[in-house]
């Protein structure tokens, strides 16, 4: 399974190295500064994306086995996450519905409100007594991407809807509490909600930017 | 009553149990789901294992919550996925949620239900093998043939609208082969394979794997038979190579075995041994001295011949700073012939030094330049400095017609072959080299010159140049000192003594002056040169003191009346020393 997702990664990256070599650089003085081509963009963003989904089930998976065997987290994870409020589509047709202003202010409402938690993430896994380093090392990459993510979905939103909004809001997450306990299965069992949480999400942030590019740039012609 | 009621009621269902026991019945087992799939990640079917059905017919259910949810279904469909299994159409599949699903096994005993299984989804696509896959061989015109694999995606992956991400995986190989040559492509349908093995059979299969998820079973085997004649890899191209390459390479080695070693040297020229004229190595590989000295003798040496060429040497005594006048010496090994050296005639008044750009720019233009003489300067060169040698000297032709003046160049014990620059201090930047005073005395305007040999075998060159005026006839030329500097050679430098007194004839009744010795304070002593016309060699009168120095650069001599009792040869004082005009 790793194996495949390594491939895909390998496979996903020599793409983006191959487009970074015909393409122009990203505009380091923020948007609007120079004229980025959409379609780079969008293939910049969709493997940014893929990449923090692959580095989050990885992440997930990694705790599962080390700290979640035969605990039961699972059925605490039900309902847990604090992007639930978000009206996200749940299957194809209603995303092939909503119109792609709508899907990208998700996208970003759903990035957006992965910042703080991400952060925390960080810190509280570094705390964690016996914190595998690979579990550790994907919170930090994911971490990063993030924000570039961010970066890249702004400029996409820039640019596909000029002069609209952005300042929508976003769920807060307010789980830091759970984390720091001190009660170790609650704190792990809030760990795990976290990184169950973050998988999915990442999730439907890749499938929303996949959806979104075949629809604008290749005209739903994938 | 109701005690009576109740314990009938146990006594029934007691015996209910032990008939059913008798039977052999008894609750089912509970089932075990094992997995759920979604082909595309808009449908999706879980199949269960069903357990001991307890010697009843047994039936299965499956029911499910969803996440976030408290409303319990169903299994909408329980047909379309196959035996023991529930399929979940579109209408009831949401993605990014989790269900809660449970299989419930119910015969007459009792009901049974598994564990509940936690699915989202997301995380369990698995699609179908990619369909239609087609093999072709083709043989388009100007281009390599090749085998055309087409094949299409796989049933329910919309791919078009980007919603499931789709990669390939080819693999094929012939038929007898054990590995497998493997291809990836990402959303293209087609692959063209090179580079195959005629007459082979080819076995091809495909399978696929989503952005996220598991691979899907390979394809069933697709075999393609590549004819006999089927053209492979451009080995035309590499056999012409190699022919051509072959003969390259035979025909340089028959151009060596020919040629040998003429392109040998060609290509690296043999180190040029030593060469001196008159001597014969083999004579030396002999080991007869005698005949190889004779045949040395046999040359000109000392030159006597071809003085016209030889340019007129002077020496001059510079008036140094620190009166250190250094020799310069110039010595050469024995096993080298003398070299001529061109005198420069420029300002620097015919003053050659070792360090003068004419000098160094002629050295070893000729490394075999006519050596004319041989030349054994022996003696012990107790010089404190270091020495400059120059090896080699050529003797270019002289523009303005003069001369070469052989130089005798005597090298050191510890010689070096090139000259480095010495330090100013130590050295008049004036001075330059020995000249072995074998001296071709051109002018005091004589046509022939002679050379006065000198006995080298146990000389130190002089130390002071000689400056030559040349073409001037009628010229005499003079020794001349500097006033003030004592030629001073640090130790044993002794002047050469003229063993061989060659006649010069002179046109002029000029006195010329021979060097007899240098006294011990290196003070130069003069003798006039003896006339044959006189026969027996008179006393000498030692001229050692100067007198005045005209036209600035004629030194007068006159014979010093203190060193006269120092000589050896005295002779009453003679006529006034020759004057230039």
């Amino acid at each position: 399974m790793s194996g495949s997702r390594l491939l895909l990664l390998l496979v996903v990256s020599n793409l983006l190295l191959c487009q970074g070599v015909v393409s122009t650089p990203v505009c380091p003085n923020g948007p609007g500064n120079c004229q980025v081509s959409l379609r780079d963009l969008f293939d910049r963003a969709v493997m940014v994306s893929h990449y923090i989904h692959d580095l989050s089930s990885e992440m997930f998976n990694e705790f599962d086995k080390r700290y979640a065997q035969g605990k039961g987290f699972i059925t605490m994870a039900l309902n847990s996450c604090h992007t639930s409020s978000l009206p996200t589509p749940e299957d194809k047709e209603q995303a092939q519905q909503t119109h792609h202003e709508v899907l990208m202010s998700l996208i970003l409402g759903l990035l957006r409100s992965w910042n703080d938690p991400l952060y925390h993430l960080v810190t509280e896994v570094r705390g964690m007594k016996g914190a595998p380093d690979a579990i550790l090392s994907r919170a930090i990459e994911i971490e990063e991407e993030n924000k570039r993510l961010l970066e890249g979905m702004e400029m996409i939103f820039g640019q596909v809807i000029p002069g609209a909004k952005e300042t929508e809001p976003y769920p807060v997450w307010s789980g830091l509490p759970s984390l720091q306990t001190k009660d170790e299965d609650a704190r792990y069992s809030a760990f795990y909600n976290l990184l169950h949480c973050l998988r999915r999400d990442s999730s439907k942030i890749d499938t929303y930017l996949k959806l979104l590019n075949c629809r604008i740039i290749y005209n739903n012609n994938c | 009553m109701k005690e009576n009621a109740a314990s009938r009621v146990v006594f029934i269902l007691l015996l209910f149990l032990s008939v059913s026991l008798l039977n052999g019945q008894s609750p089912p087992e509970k089932p075990k789901l094992v997995k759920c799939r979604s082909p595309g990640k808009e449908t999706f079917t879980c199949w269960w294992e069903p357990g001991a059905d307890g010697g009843l017919p047994t039936n299965y259910t499956l029911t499910y919550h969803k996440e976030g949810e408290t409303l319990i279904h169903e299994c909408p469909d329980y047909k379309t996925g196959g035996p023991n299994s529930c399929y979940f159409s579109k209408k009831h599949t949401s993605i990014w949620k989790m269900y809660v699903i449970t299989v419930n096994a119910i015969n007459q005993m009792g009901i049974s239900s598994s564990d509940p299984l936690y699915v989202d989804v997301t995380y369990i696509v698995e699609p179908e093998p990619p369909a239609n896959l087609t093999l072709e061989l083709k043989h388009p015109e100007d281009r390599k043939p090749y085998l055309w694999i087409k094949w299409s995606p796989p049933t329910m992956t919309d791919v078009k609208s980007g919603w499931f991400i789709i990669q390939y995986e080819i693999r094929l190989k012939p038929e007898k082969a054990t590995d497998w040559e493997t291809h990836f492509t990402l959303k293209q349908t087609q692959l063209k394979i090179f580079n195959l093995y005629p007459g082979q059979k080819y076995l091809v299969q495909i399978r696929c794997k989503p952005d996220h998820g598991y691979w899907s079973e390979w394809s069933p085997e697709s075999s393609i038979q590549i004819p006999n004649d089927f053209p492979v890899k451009d080995t035309s191209m590499w056999i012409f190579v190699a022919i051509l390459s072959a003969v390259i390479c035979l025909i340089m080695v028959w151009a060596v075995a020919l040629k040998g070693y003429s392109m040998v040297t060609c290509i690296l020229p043999p180190v040029p041994g030593p060469k001196i004229k008159g001597f014969d190595v083999h004579l030396l590989e002999k080991g007869k001295s005698e005949e190889l000295l004779r045949a040395l003798e046999s040359q000109d040496f000392p030159p006597t011949s071809d003085c016209e060429d030889l340019l007129m040497e002077f020496i001059e005594v510079d008036d140094c700073e620190d009166q250190q006048l250094m020799p310069r010496p110039s010595k050469e090994h024995t096993e080298q012939g003398v070299k001529t050296m061109h005198l420069d005639l420029d300002s620097d008044s015919g003053r050659g030094s070792c360090d003068s750009p004419s000098l160094l720019s002629e050295k070893c233009d000729e490394p075999q330049a006519h050596p004319s003489k041989f030349h054994t300067p022996e003696g012990p060169e107790k010089l404190e400095n270091p020495e400059t040698n120059l090896t080699c000297l050529q003797a270019p032709q002289s523009t303005s017609g003069e001369g070469k003046i052989p130089y005798f160049l005597a090298n050191g014990p510890k010689s070096s072959t090139w000259p480095f620059p010495q330090p100013p201090s130590l050295y008049s930047p004036r001075y330059s080299y020995h000249n072995i005073a074998d001296v071709c005395e051109l002018a005091l305007g004589m046509a022939g010159t002679t050379a006065t040999s000198l006995d080298q075998t146990d000389q130190h060159a002089l130390k002071a140049s000689k400056t030559i005026e040349t073409g001037r006839e009628g010229k005499a030329t003079k020794q001349r000192e500097s006033e003030g500097c004592s030629s001073k050679p640090d130790q044993d430098t002794v002047w050469p003594r003229p063993q061989d007194k060659t006649p010069l004839i002179s046109a002029k009744p000029l006195e010329y002056v021979e060097i007899h010795k240098v006294s011990q304070d290196g003070v130069l002593a003069l003798f006039p040169k003896q006339n044959e016309k006189f026969g027996a060699p008179e006393a000498s009168k030692e001229y050692s003191k100067v007198s005045r120095v005209t036209d600035s650069n004629i030194l007068v001599l006159v014979p010093d009346p203190q060193a006269q009792n120092l000589t050896l040869l005295e002779e009453p004082a003679k006529k006034a020393p020759p004057a230039l005009p």
